[in-house]
């Protein structure tokens, strides 16, 4: 048996790298000077769209009548579903969802028609115009009971059942010392992406569209337009341009349908920009889950049988429901920790609440949060530190996953473990009648890169040198925040030791190199994977060129800034390469599936694995039941980092998204209603939420690692909602279980201790 | 601005240095002046009534959300925005410290927390609250989890040792 | 063809000369005042229907916008920014608890929006300290051609009346806490925001937020009734209005 090696452990802080200063887009996005999809407002006869959306939650869609509309002022085009040129239906999972309604809506925020006007207010005009006739239909609102009620579409609401059992459940339970069973519900958190939907659709002038929009996928996106508009792919394409945010919530198409119709319609480029409230009331969200898990150990604490049963609400149309669903059970499984008997179903349902889909985390988050929970509430039953009970019951870094797969991990699990109990911010409460009780809590979260499960997952990507003597490195990975294209430049710059300005990155062109989609944490893995690919040999054929022009041998050629170096000295430089190379022989092409584990005919779960424990610390006020969270500590063990700022921000941003989830965030439905329309009522952290926080990295990655740089995207959002209200329990006493933490509830049970004691 | 029959005023102001008169509804939206046609698009819609502070403007000096400043409240009044400060010593500081801090993700917001930030930084040194961190409660991130917002503030915009008002 | 319901670009800006005149004006087209517009705007915007004209406020108005000793106290201008009002000399020394609280009260681009007037007429999260305060309201109606005077307590906004300014008695000897909560943080609604005001002889409490403004005037046995009529129906909100008041009560009697 291997023993696990120490790991490192150092704490993350901004750093440049070699050249010490940020890159200049950080400039220009800071002086406003990068157009975001709906900062286009300057093209030449541009219009304004606008979306009729349907103001019930299930009804049967009697009549549409544009009549007036379209005679109103400033109007180009109204369009409903008979105006779709081909396929009336979208969905990265499922084509279920219309561009237009056809004979029923199945939300409110549905969409029925679309209007292009001069100009906003006039598109506006023009959808209030528009009468509509319905006739109401049940509302399907109660997901636990969804699939016995009438069906939204063909078959049943049940969308997808799934079930991963192992052993027998029921005789293990049987046989254990102490068992905890309990209920658990999240709420339908909202991405809340600063740039709401929008974006510009533009004739080519050859009977083609293109899309300069907020999206996470661009070549999907075409594939899903060019079926709508009727048109051969080759007519469709998509420049994905930085975005305001996405997390998620623009991995579907949002308004591009509708834009891509009317400006066919018009001929002229279209504009739709929702507002806040469209937002709200017609984007995507993530799935609430209502969970029951018992689990159970013997005396000493080893866990023996886990059972868990979960409905999923995924609203009116699939989307990624059924992704979301495998994910959220693989993650129900407890996948750090030893488990040899466990049965967790799962099922998927659709309801008229709106829309759920793809949202950071993936239902990672909410199992995890389920899951972590349920060891706190089995080693308080035992009497035994919550620590200790993690620590009998972590895998190995030799063992296998928690459905048998093989996994890789970057450390081993105790490591982790270890690191956290080790925190600064294990210290004493208040003493006990003080107004803000504290506490400390600690939950442990593993996450997979990569699609999983066997899906098709693959990728590729262009390497080449311009006449203008930069190095072009192009994905086709959107860029809406997360600064993949830093980490690219570091990459490069790293591996072939030019500087940051010799590299100019392209993203997000449907008409460049298909990375595959922007999501699932996969992005990094396969930047990383198709760079080690492409640049070794690009690099010899740069120094063979390089050789050949100037007469020196090329094994004495080293890339630097501005060019090759012989020994400390320039002797030509990128542009001059550039002109005097053959056309195409410094152009290097790649592609790669996403890494699976090796000899598994078909892959189960993630075989790139990661993990975060995070420690929170909170103070609960005595007289309302508030929480603030002062403190986060993350103890991540993720691979290498390659370029700081990024990884940084990536966790300490997704922990904040999972505080807002854990203390704020809410989107309540009342008979398919959104009861929250804005940013005054649907409240996300402010920077007076914001707790400080510390990451800390454990990079025991193997030298030799195939993938020693794994996706962080979505990590910091795993464990921190347990850890706090694990941090909320150590304070009060108190455990809640029901998301968002209501401070009402959590002040009558403080209040309800106090007078017991 | 089409509808004849909508009550249009000359409206005369300044942007960014710049005399500006404009013929617009009384009750329009500065956000909507500001970006119509593409003229000044560091003024971002996140919500349209004044809880996101993506919009964000200086008047007078002064951050206001553009959405919530209507065209009769204009005349005679001083409007910046990021596209006018790049000579702007204050702006100059909070620009590097961002930067510096890694303060920005995908940067849709990043414009209205400057401003948040340069207008913190004037009221301060005429004797106004030091806590720049107050001052960008009213502006809302998802992507970073402020944790660079409060690095940039914390390292890089401290009180401004040469400013003898900071004692 | 009129556009129904109205745009905002359609609306019209009615602009008074005088204080009289936007009484009479406000009178005559039912039309609402507006000031900093950060409270209305935000409804008109979420209803999509926004009024056909409004009574434009001039802060340029003799009296209506800055803060004045008064011998008895503070004049405060109803079109007195809350920014202002939180930076202001003079709070800070009659009410040196006001300016830390008012870093929860909206945020800081709104508060140089809203006005004081703005922030009562609306029931916001001044109105616990200016009802416990006693404050008197000064206005102006269209049959009087004095300026009335009035408690707080007893103003009701929209009734055509317009709010000129605020008088608040000399509390610099007095005690005074003021405590507030939110669903988050900052820049939240008042569920609950809660005043204690203790002028040497008699505690004087008030409360705002999702059950309306209101001064309490029951024992401490009682409260939980008096708050259940005056329309806080959460029992968890009422409990912690309750604790809230016992802590500061505790608060101010633990420093005399």
């Amino acid at each position: 048996m291997t023993t696990d090696r120490p790991a490192s452990i150092s704490t993350l802080a901004v750093d440049w790298g070699p050249e010490g200063q940020p890159g200049d887009t950080l400039y220009q996005r800071i002086d406003g000077q990068l157009d975001y999809p709906t900062d286009l407002l300057n093209l030449p006869g541009l219009l304004h769209g606008a979306i009729l959306r349907s103001d019930q939650a299930h009804a049967r869609l009697l009549a549409v009548d544009t009549r007036v509309a379209r005679t109103m002022p400033g109007v180009h085009s109204v369009v409903t579903a008979e105006d779709v040129p081909g396929l009336n239906r979208f969905g990265i999972v499922v084509r279920d969802q219309p561009v237009f309604c056809e004979d029923r809506v199945r939300y409110e925020g549905d969409a029925i028609a679309a209007v292009a006007a001069d100009t906003p207010a006039q598109a506006r005009a023009a959808i209030a115009a528009i009468r509509v006739e319905y006739q109401p239909l049940p509302v399907v609102e109660d997901a636990a009971s969804a699939e016995n009620q009438p069906a939204l579409h063909e078959g049943s609401n049940l969308l997808a059942q799934e079930s991963l059992t192992r052993g027998d459940v029921d005789q293990a339970l049987a046989a254990c010392a102490v068992v905890v069973e309990h209920e658990y519900r999240t709420p339908r958190q909202m991405h809340g992406f600063m740039e709401t939907e929008g974006g510009v659709a533009l004739p080519d002038g050859n009977g083609g569209v293109l899309f300069r929009v907020g999206c996470q996928s661009g070549h999907r996106d075409v594939e899903q337009l060019a079926d709508i508009l009727a048109l051969p792919r080759a007519q469709v394409s998509v420049e994905a341009m930085t975005t305001g945010g996405a997390f998620g919530g623009k991995d579907e198409l949002t308004i591009q349908p509708a834009a891509g119709i009317l400006a066919l319609r018009t001929g002229r480029p279209v504009m739709i920009h929702l507002d806040r409230f469209e937002s709200c009331r017609s984007g995507m969200k993530r799935h609430p889950v209502a969970v029951r898990m018992t689990t159970g150990c013997d005396a000493r604490g080893h866990l023996l049988a886990h059972r868990v049963d979960a409905v999923l609400d995924t609203g009116a149309y699939a989307s990624l429901g059924p992704a979301v669903l495998e994910n959220f059970m693989d993650h129900a499984t407890a996948p750090l920790y030893r488990i040899d008997s466990y049965a967790v179903t799962g099922r998927l349902v659709y309801t008229n609440n709106g829309l759920c889909g793809a949202f950071r985390g993936f239902g990672g988050n909410q199992a995890t949060f389920a899951v972590e929970s349920q060891l706190d509430a089995l080693a308080c039953k035992l009497g035994m530190d919550p620590g200790e009970l993690r620590r009998k019951n972590l895998r190995s870094r030799q063992e296998p996953g928690s459905r048998g797969q093989p996994v890789r991990w970057t450390a081993a699990p105790a490591t982790v473990l270890d690191a956290a109990l080790a925190s600064p911010l294990w210290q004493p409460g208040n003493p006990a009648g003080a107004r803000w009780l504290t506490g400390t809590g600690l939950a442990f979260g593993a996450q997979g890169n990569g699609l999983g499960d066997g899906l098709p997952d693959s990728g590729g990507g262009r390497l080449s040198l311009t006449p203008e003597g930069r190095i072009r490195v192009e994905f086709g990975f959107a860029d809406y925040g997360q600064d993949i294209a830093g980490a690219i430049t570091r990459s490069v710059c790293d591996a072939l030791g030019c500087g940051s300005a010799d590299v100019e990155v392209v993203l997000g062109q449907s008409r460049g190199p298909d990375s595959g989609p922007t999501s699932a944490s996969r992005s990094s893995v396969m930047v990383h994977g198709l760079l080690s690919r492409m640049l070794p040999e690009w690099t010899q054929t740069l120094k063979r060129l390089a050789a050949e022009l100037t007469g020196q041998p090329a094994e004495d050629l080293a890339p630097g800034t501005g060019g090759l170096f012989l020994q400390g000295r320039r002797l030509i430089d990128y542009r001059e390469l550039a002109g005097k190379a053959p056309p195409d022989a410094l152009v290097a092409e790649a592609g790669q599936d996403f890494p699976v584990a090796p000899g598994q005919e078909t892959p189960v779960g993630r075989y790139l694995q990661l993990q975060i424990a995070t420690i929170a610390r909170v103070m609960v006020d005595r007289l309302t039941g508030r929480v603030r969270v002062t403190d986060l500590h993350h103890i991540t063990a993720a691979g290498r980092v390659i370029y700081p700022p990024g990884y940084l921000g990536q966790i300490e941003g997704a922990a904040v998204m999972g505080l807002g989830m854990t203390l704020t965030e809410d989107m309540p439905t009342r008979k398919g209603r959104m009861q929250r329309d804005n940013l005054d009522q649907y409240l996300m952290p402010t920077i007076g939420d914001a707790p400080a926080q510390r990451v800390d990295v454990v990079d025991d990655t193997p030298e030799n690692d195939p993938y020693p740089i794994r996706g962080i995207g979505e990590l910091g959002i795993e464990a921190v909602t347990p850890a706090i209200v694990s941090a909320i329990e150590a304070a009060t006493g108190v455990r809640v279980r029901t998301l968002p933490v209501s401070p009402s509830a959590l002040l009558e049970a403080i209040q309800a201790r106090e007078a017991q004691s | 601005m089409k509808d004849g029959d909508q009550p249009l005023e000359t409206i005369r102001f300044e942007l960014n240095g710049q005399a500006v008169t404009r013929s617009v509804p009384a009750a329009a939206a500065l956000i909507d002046l500001l970006r119509d046609g593409g003229q000044v698009t560091s003024v971002r819609p996140g919500c349209r009534i004044g809880r996101c502070g993506a919009c964000n403007v200086l008047v007078d000096g002064q951050v206001m959300p553009a959405c919530l400043v209507m065209a009769w409240q204009l005349p005679g009044r001083r409007i910046e925005t990021v596209e006018g400060l790049s000579d702007d010593p204050d702006y100059l500081r909070v620009r590097q410290a961002l930067a510096r801090e890694s303060a920005l993700q995908c940067g849709y917001c990043t414009p209205g927390f400057a401003l948040s930030l340069v207008s913190a930084l004037r009221a301060r040194r005429q004797g106004g609250p030091a806590d720049l961190t107050e001052a960008l409660t009213g502006n809302l991130c998802r992507c970073t989890g402020y944790g660079g917002l409060k690095r940039a503030i914390e390292r890089h915009l401290g009180p401004d040792p040469t400013d003898p008002s900071v004692a | 063809m009129q556009a129904d319901p109205t745009q905002r670009d359609q609306i019209r800006v009615l602009r008074p000369a005088t204080p009289r005149e936007a009484v009479a004006l406000a009178k005559t087209t039912g039309a609402p005042y507006i000031a900093g517009g950060s409270g209305l705007q935000p409804v008109w915007e979420r209803n999509g229907s926004w009024p056909r004209q409004i009574v434009a406020l001039n802060p340029g108005w003799p009296g209506f916008r800055g803060i004045e000793e008064t011998g008895q106290g503070l004049r405060v201008g109803a079109l007195t920014t809350l920014g202002e009002l939180a930076q202001h000399p003079l709070i800070h020394r009659y009410l040196p608890c006001l300016p830390e609280f008012m870093d929860q009260v909206a945020g800081p681009g709104v508060r140089h929006l809203g006005t004081v007037g703005g922030n009562l007429c609306a029931g916001g999260d001044l109105s616990a300290l200016f009802l416990a305060l006693d404050a008197q309201v000064h206005r102006l109606s269209d049959d009087d051609p004095q300026e009335q005077c009035q408690p707080l307590e007893d103003y009701s906004a929209g009734d055509g009346t317009l709010m000129t300014a605020l008088s608040i008695p000399d509390s610099r000897q007095w005690r005074i806490g003021l405590e507030k909560l939110g669903y988050r943080e900052r820049f939240s609604p008042p569920r609950a925001t809660v005043a204690c005001v203790h002028d040497g002889q008699t505690m004087r409490r008030a409360v705002c937020g999702e059950g309306g403004p209101a001064r309490l005037r029951s024992s401490e046995t009682d409260q939980d009734t008096e708050l259940t009529a005056g329309g806080w129906q959460d029992p968890a909100l009422r409990l912690a209005i309750q604790r809230m008041l016992a802590f500061l009560q505790e608060d101010i009697a633990r420093d005399h």
